[in-house]
């Protein structure tokens, strides 16, 4: 579906700015809702996060002593602001991309690696320990799920034989019902869980596990920093779901098929966050490394292998066959 | 081991440091000793396996004091082993002005928690516990100050 | 981001206010990385000095004193209490006194075990069977409601007897109780047993052996899942143990994963012994009179708190009020495992060793 708008309206309201806002919100009342509801709880009314988000924006941010105060300050907003620059490229609500070009998927998934980087550095900003320990955490967990996150993105890329999102959800809607969900299941699991190790979901919340680290790297972030960076990582949320779906579900043709697709990844992301226990950091480096990034490196392996063999072995079989 | 010979075996064990041996529950044997007896008696029981360290209780036994003489009196410190069913107290009195007693956690380290409680509460030093430090009341509570002492009633507010 | 104190020794301080501490107490980690490499507790923010109070009360005011010793507990220390003043004024309750005693104190020890395996399941990260202990937990309280009248704090034991009697309306809600908490028992049994990323978490985490456990002295479940058969109820029993005889759990696992499966078969153990309570009633008095004035005398009561053993040193002199209470703590025996297990595992493992003797800060701070 087309969609022509002036610059100013794209950034401000849609697909970035309050759009996001909203639709981030929506999607992290919908997964609380859910993990409560598959908890046997009640959760939360849809209008709690909004009224979280007010009331710490409301509130006095508090800058402790012994931090680069720029830094405590800015790295909130520039995590925010990559996640909403990655926005632009990404087919929101089934809508073409507002911005596009070859190879936009490596920029993509480096803006949304930004936020994870801001986490890091805004916990090894300040002098507490609990954030100290949570950026160490955050970090090391950057680097165990970032490399097959993006190989597991890599696999419909290589089979669509273009690294333009726009053009990958394209070919996606075309290969319907083929779905790369079902051709490269491996790749879309890896995909499903490295969206959750990047937000830092349960199982994978090492890095903010309150029993152990308080709330790991943003434990000295108050008011309207705190606010910030949930934010970022609402909108990272609705991001990430997006790209899933337009790559491994079909693509995004409209946005009937937005919804129902992200619905659905966001029943089974919920259900997995609700089903285990948390990881250690050591053994979330293990599953990634020993298990993630070797399946999702077999998987590339074959489609590449598939890809370029495909002529010549059809030549070979039809020359068998046919002469 | 049923409790009959749990007991005789205890009592065999600290017969020869003794100073007296009582029965006073069906399930209890309690050993007076002297002071310099203790490590020993403490060394006899664990050597034999006899148990565990249940618990070390202070009481405090204040003398009858004359109107406006100095406050006198006993702490009597009783280590309980337990072992089963059966119970073994080894008694020791320390006067309130040389009351102190041996540690006993380089033969029972897990005796730490309950001689830091003694040497706070009531007032019982003992010399040499690895870690003489505040447990359990505030760290600028007043030095000489026993709670579970009879004469104390309260701290004064200032 | 240098450690002002010295930069080899980086302390990571949990508490005295911390999410993963339900009670205040301190603890200062010394860690090299993730790994643990120190440890070291401060307790006293909740102390009461109800030892000491208990001196300047008379013997049914130290009863209801000494209760709120402990909120997840509180049956026990009134228990002991209550059989010690017994002792010391030479009573003896009658059956059905003892047998209400013991039948609470097993729906207590079940409501307690409930409540651990919840904490400890959250402190590793399983919010869901977290949630779903504590909703079950509920099915116990409210039986505690209906046959006492309350749901912490039951207050049913009187010096000489118990105040409520059970009768068959209730015997009817508790049984259908028990059979409800029999299913989910079976239930939590597989998934700490089998769910892989929870054994992650528990197994060959804490070891403690059976020779360690034997120097430490740790006391109650934790002793029992390394092996060690101490049980109160069983060595020494007292109060309805002496009619209703229990059976002694232990585990050889020496692991976290041990005390989780002493602590879900003991609870089976309480359905069980519950039921047979329920079935052989005794008839009788609920109560029996105490004098006021006990004479000069000293006991030593000991019974099975759901954390382990409970001491009482109790020492009366012919006056309406005791000479002395000494209470000693479960959890006070079960520290000192805690301080010499944790070097050497990951501080991500801490919070779950904690949660493995479950510790009661308010029990240690009387």
């Amino acid at each position: 579906m087309e969609l022509s708008l002036h610059p100013i309206i794209l950034l401000l309201f849609f697909p970035g700015g309050l759009f996001l806002f909203v639709a981030g919100l929506l999607y992290e009342w919908v997964d609380r809702k859910l993990v409560a509801q598959y908890q046997n709880r009640i959760g939360p009314r849809f209008i709690q996060p909004l009224a979280d988000i007010i009331k710490l924006l409301a509130k006095e941010e508090i800058v402790p002593d012994g931090v680069h105060k720029g830094l405590f300050i800015a790295l909130p907003i520039v995590g925010l602001a990559s996640a909403l620059a990655a926005a632009l490229y990404v087919p929101l609500v089934g809508f073409n991309p507002a911005y596009s070009f070859k190879g936009d998927l490596i920029v993509v998934v480096y803006l949304l690696s930004v936020m994870t980087l801001c986490l890091g550095l805004a916990g090894a900003n300040t002098a507490d320990r609990f954030s100290l320990v949570g950026a160490t955490r955050t970090l090391t967990q950057l680097f165990s799920y970032e490399a097959p996150f993006m190989l597991s993105l890599l696999g419909p890329a290589i089979v669509a034989g273009t690294w333009q999102i726009s053009e990958i959800n394209a070919f996606a809607i075309q290969s319907r019902p083929w779905w790369f969900a079902f051709t490269q299941i491996v790749g879309f699991l890896v995909a499903m869980i490295g969206l959750m190790g990047k937000l830092e979901m349960p199982p994978f919340d090492a890095p903010e596990a309150e029993t152990e680290i308080v709330a790991g790297a943003l434990t000295e972030y108050s008011g309207r920093g705190l606010a910030l960076f949930r934010i970022g990582k609402d909108v990272e949320l609705v991001i990430g779901l997006t790209l899933i779906a337009a790559f491994f579900m079909g693509g995004l043709a409209n946005p009937l098929d937005f919804l129902w697709k992200t619905a659905i990844l966001i029943l089974v992301v919920a259900a997995l966050q609700s089903l285990f226990a948390r990881l250690r950091i050591d053994q979330t480096v293990g599953l990634w490394w020993r298990a993630g990034a070797l399946l999702a490196l077999l998987q590339l392996l074959a489609i590449i292998l598939g890809r370029y063999l495909q002529p010549v072995l059809s030549q070979f079989f039809s020359g068998l066959f046919g002469g | 081991m049923d409790l009959e010979t749990a007991l005789q075996s205890a009592e065999a064990l600290l017969q020869p440091l003794a100073v007296e041996i009582k029965r006073p529950e069906i399930e209890r044997v309690d050993v007076y000793i002297a002071l310099d007896n203790l490590k020993p008696a403490v060394q006899a029981l664990v050597d034999a396996h006899w148990g565990y360290l249940a618990a070390i209780t202070g009481v405090d036994k204040p003398a009858p004091a004359a109107e406006g003489a100095a406050l006198t009196g006993d702490v009597e410190v009783l280590y309980t082993f337990a072992n089963g069913g059966a119970l073994a107290t080894l008694r020791v009195r320390v006067p309130y002005t040389d009351a102190k007693v041996p540690t006993i956690c380089d033969i029972i380290p897990a005796a730490t928690l309950f001689e830091r409680e003694l040497i706070e509460m009531l007032g019982v030093d003992c010399l040499g516990t690895p870690d003489p430090g505040h447990l359990i009341l505030p760290d600028e509570w007043p030095a000489d100050v026993y709670p579970l002492r009879k004469s104390f009633t309260g701290l004064n507010q200032e | 981001m240098e450690n002002p104190e010295s930069p080899q020794k980086f302390v990571v301080p949990i508490g005295p206010q911390h999410p993963a501490l339900k009670e205040p107490a301190h603890f200062e980690f010394t860690v090299d990385g993730e790994i643990v490499t120190g440890a070291s507790v401060r307790l006293g923010y909740v102390h009461r000095g109800i030892e000491k109070a208990t001196e300047a009360r008379n013997y049914p005011q130290g009863l209801y004193l000494v209760e709120r010793v402990c909120g997840i507990c509180s049956h026990v220390h009134a228990l002991s209490f209550a059989l010690g003043t017994e002792k010391l004024a030479k009573v003896v309750a009658p059956p059905r006194a003892q047998a209400i005693r013991v039948l609470t104190s097993e729906l207590e020890r079940l409501h307690s075990h409930m409540l651990w395996l919840g904490v400890a399941a959250h402190e590793g990260g399983f919010d869901t069977l977290f949630m779903y202990s504590w909703r079950d937990r509920e099915t116990v309280m409210d039986l505690l409601e209906q046959m006492t009248g309350n749901r912490v704090n039951y207050s049913i034991n009187i010096i000489g007897g118990v105040k409520q009697d059970v009768n068959d309306e209730i015997k009817t809600a508790i049984l259908k109780g028990m059979d409800f908490l029999e299913g989910r028992m079976a239930h939590y049994l597989t998934v700490v047993t089998t769910d892989e990323t929870f054994l992650g978490r528990t197994r060959d985490v804490g070891v403690m052996t059976r020779e360690q456990a034997e120097t430490l002295a740790p006391v109650g479940p934790t002793a029992r899942a390394s092996g060690v058969p101490i049980d109160v109820r069983v060595d020494s029993p007292y109060s309805g143990y002496v009619d209703f005889p229990v059976n002694l759990i232990v585990d050889e696992g020496c692991d976290l994963l041990a005390r989780f499966v002493v602590r879900i078969k003991e609870m089976q153990e309480s359905i069980r012994l519950v039921r047979e309570i329920l079935d052989h009633m005794p008839e009788g008095e609920l109560a029996v009179r105490v004098p006021r004035r006990i004479p000069e005398n000293e006991i030593i009561q000991r019974v099975e708190a759901p954390r382990g053993e409970l001491f009482y040193y109790m020492k009366s002199n012919g006056t309406d009020m005791p000479e002395r209470v000494k209470i000693r703590t479960p959890s006070l025996c079960n520290w000192a495992s805690v301080i010499n297990l944790a070097p050497g595992y990951n501080l991500a493992d801490m919070p779950m060793i904690l949660a493995g003797i479950d510790p009661c800060f308010s029990c240690n701070d009387r």
